[in-house]
């Protein structure tokens, strides 16, 4: 697994800046939390780290790689990057089983039929959907099509795994139960993620450290307990205490 | 209720009443089978075409950053506002073997337009805007994360393209291959300019010289032979709303903002010099033919002092048949639009917020002669209103009443589709709101809803008007004498007479320049929700 770090990251849309200087480091390992109200930006930052937007000015590293830096006109296009990504609208492909949908990484890199056979299986067992290889997506439940684009973002073993929102559209009880699973994946393999939630309790139960954004800046950053004793201003105040 | 209906019965119950005889000899003749082999070839050659010239463009417009790709993306669907026939007459003058402008400037005849090869290019560069079209709205109602996702997971945009945008927007881009073989089955125009004078005749082109005929048979002839023409229709039909059915199931409604598009950095110059190619080639140059023809004294010569424009006084203050032609163009136009936009907002009104159990039949209702191809529907016409049938008690044969009336029939799809479109966007509760303050069902259809769909009734007026003013293949069949409109008076035009030519060309040059401009009021006084 792997580092992520941002210095001086800036995005511009068009007259609007909605990121300003993000500067932050996620450790090798960590689960980072980008927490925030709708707008913030905590999204924007999770796609510069996918390669999905281009960061107007700054650089991001995976590791001790440079990924994005315009001004020394590096970009690392997102198939180059080998993270995993997991999206608010699951994003399963209509058009193939669930067995297609999980191995289609592992094709890019042109494994073995054998091989992938070997890893999709294990990768299924992991997220608990054992025996549902041949089904279409349009049979699977929202949260098993939420298991699927996990299994899928985790197969080719990313350096990075990162999550957008990936239980807002899940009903509250199951929601409960995919908090638990995904912590127990993250601290099994030890993994490195980035997860953009609006949902306080999301963040503080499976984070080691929350990076709480506002308006394109990171407004506070530490442990779920720094946080919660300690608001580093009151916009951080009444944000953790409404949503609680 | 609605004269289609009988109309076909008609038709159908004549064509047998006509006896076996009429059917085996239409269908014993080779030249017939002929016809038909040659209508699905050239229907599935033009849809071919089509696709390999509109993939590359709906992934450029629709998935890349190339600046100026909105620009890009009107021009090359302009054609599509443009009649294919007209697109017949300018690939003519570019490329008639004696006076083509492309051969005189080479100074041999290389190219040859008529025959199979020039009838197939000519559809397929006006109609790939079928299948553009079409899979352009698919790509742009796509979850852009299902795209991301692909790349996320190692695969380049073009590999992204091909695994998963085209198999998920498989059932539109059929769709459209689809429509562009109806069409391609039902035009008239292209293959009586560019097949014919070699002998290449379609289902269409063999109907109108059967009609033409004169004698009874020659119109049962005629009827048989469309009956194949609507049957190939019907079937397209059905299988074009089972695949729109399943494209909105497959096609899921997007969330995410704005796609990860392609960057073509450097390249993006070579993009522009072949897309600036392409499109010189579909478009501009046709109309410079179109233009050069109607300024040319003599067609064929190429020189400074052989253009003038007598040609635009011969065909406007000479031949006295053009101010009849424009004027009636206009009328028909004018009354086709209107009252296809009273009828279409009726039984969009119906269909949308009727309650009745036939709701769904509106739709059927519009759709299905705006599926029959204009010969197939022309024929239906002559024969339920030519004399001795309805024609007794309703002469409408040789009027402009009836080719009004089979233009209204015809387009009226268009200000339905329009029209329910609008409804569907305007609350029940803004009427409601009407009615609780006392105002009966008819002032709160004259101060609600029609205000409030003024700017769909403007468009939908358009939609019919356009097609209307420059329609050949049905008026063709139902015109006579002093019922010339723009588009037969130029095809006789072109036929006949005019001997040193160029009068058709200025005329096509006018239905152009109308048309585009059209459209881009239509752009504009829609806020681009209609138009190209």
């Amino acid at each position: 697994m792997s580092s992520v770090s941002f210095q001086q990251v800036t995005k511009i849309f068009g007259t609007t800046t909605v990121l300003h200087g993000i500067d932050l480091t996620i450790q090798d390992g960590h689960f980072m939390s980008f927490l925030g109200p709708s707008g913030c930006g905590k999204t924007t930052c999770l796609r510069i780290v996918a390669g999905l937007e281009k960061n107007s000015g700054g650089e991001v590293k995976i590791d001790d790689d440079i990924v994005s830096n315009p001004e020394r006109n590096i970009f690392v296009p997102p198939e180059k990057r080998r993270v995993g990504m997991v999206f608010q609208s699951y994003a399963v492909w209509p058009h193939m089983n669930v067995f297609d949908n999980v191995a289609y990484p592992l094709k890019i890199q042109k494994m073995s039929k054998a091989d992938i056979k070997i890893r999709v299986e294990e990768i299924l067992n992991l997220v608990e959907l054992t025996g549902l290889l041949k089904r279409i997506p349009s049979e699977l439940s929202g949260g098993q099509q939420q298991r699927v684009a996990l299994a899928r973002g985790l197969v080719m073993r990313p350096r990075v795994l990162l999550l957008d929102e990936p239980l807002s559209n899940l009903d509250a009880k199951l929601r409960e139960k995919m908090r638990e699973d995904i912590r127990n994946i993250q601290q099994k393999f030890k993994m490195t993620c980035i997860y953009v939630t609006h949902d306080q309790i999301e963040a503080f139960t499976m984070s080691d450290k929350i990076a709480i954004l506002n308006q394109g800046h990171v407004i506070q950053m530490g442990s779920p307990q720094e946080i919660r004793n300690n608001p580093g201003n009151k916009f951080v105040a009444d944000f953790i205490s409404t949503h609680t | 209720m609605w004269p289609f209906a009988v109309l076909l019965g008609k038709l159908l119950t004549y064509t047998s009443g006509g006896g076996t005889s009429v059917f085996s000899l239409a269908f014993n003749s080779a030249s017939t089978l002929k016809a038909i082999m040659n209508t699905v070839v050239v229907g599935i050659l033009v849809a071919v075409l089509s696709c390999i010239i509109s993939l590359p463009l709906a992934w450029i417009f629709a998935r890349t950053d190339l600046a100026g790709r909105h620009i890009y993306k009107t021009l090359f669907s302009l054609p599509y506002a443009i009649p294919p026939f007209i697109g017949a007459m300018a690939w003519i003058s570019l490329a008639n073997p004696s006076t083509g402008i492309l051969n005189t400037l080479v100074g041999k005849s290389w190219i040859d337009i008529y025959g199979m090869g020039g009838l197939i290019w000519v559809e397929a560069t006006f109609l790939y805007t079928f299948v553009l079209l079409n899979i352009l709205g698919a790509m742009e109602r796509l979850d852009s994360s299902l795209e991301e996702a692909a790349r996320i997971s190692g695969a380049s945009p073009a590999r992204v393209f091909f695994d998963i945008t085209l198999p998920l927007i498989r059932p539109a881009l059929l769709s459209g291959v689809l429509l562009v073989f109806l069409a391609s089955a039902a035009s008239f125009g292209v293959p009586a300019l560019i097949g014919t004078p070699r002998g290449l005749y379609l289902l269409t082109t063999r109907i109108y010289t059967f009609q033409k005929m004169g004698s009874i048979n020659g119109i049962f002839i005629a009827s048989s032979l469309s009956i194949i023409l609507l049957l190939l229709a019907l079937i397209g039909l059905f299988i074009n709303q089972y695949l729109l059915k399943k494209s909105k199931v497959e096609v899921v409604g997007g969330k995410s903002p704005r796609p990860s598009l392609f960057s073509f950095e450097k390249k993006s110059i070579w993009v522009h010099v072949c897309l600036c190619i392409l499109i010189s080639i579909l478009f501009f140059l046709p109309i410079l033919g179109i233009i050069i023809g109607a300024l040319a004294k003599v067609q064929g010569v190429l020189s400074l002092d052989n253009l003038g424009l007598q040609n635009f006084v011969k065909v406007f203050l000479e031949i006295p048949e053009t101010a009849n032609a424009v004027k009636n163009s206009f009328l028909l136009a004018a009354t086709a639009a209107t009252a296809a936009t009273g009828l279409g907002l009726l039984f969009a009104f119906m269909a949308v917020k009727g309650q009745s159990p036939f709701k769904k039949i509106w739709e059927f209702v519009t759709s299905v002669p705006f599926a029959t191809p204009g010969t197939v529907l022309a024929l239906a016409f002559i024969l339920a209103f030519g004399r001795g049938l309805f024609g007794t008690y309703l002469p409408l044969y040789n009027s402009l009443t009836l080719i009004a009336l089979i233009y209204i029939v015809k387009y009226i799809n268009f200000s339905f589709r329009a029209s329910a479109d609008g409804l569907r966007q305007i609350h029940d509760c803004l009427a409601e709101a009407s009615l609780v303050s006392g105002a009966g069902p008819f002032k709160t259809f004259i101060h609600i809803w029609i205000p409030l769909l003024k700017t769909t009734l403007l468009a939908s007026w358009f939609l019919v008007f356009m097609p209307s003013f420059s329609e050949l293949t049905m008026t063709i069949l139902l015109t006579g004498p002093g019922l010339e409109t723009l588009g037969t008076l130029l095809f006789q035009l072109h036929e006949y007479g005019d001997a040193s030519g160029g009068g058709a060309q200025v005329l096509a040059l006018f239905i152009v320049a109308f048309v585009i401009c059209l459209n881009f009021l239509v752009k504009i006084l829609s806020k681009g929700k209609y138009g190209l």
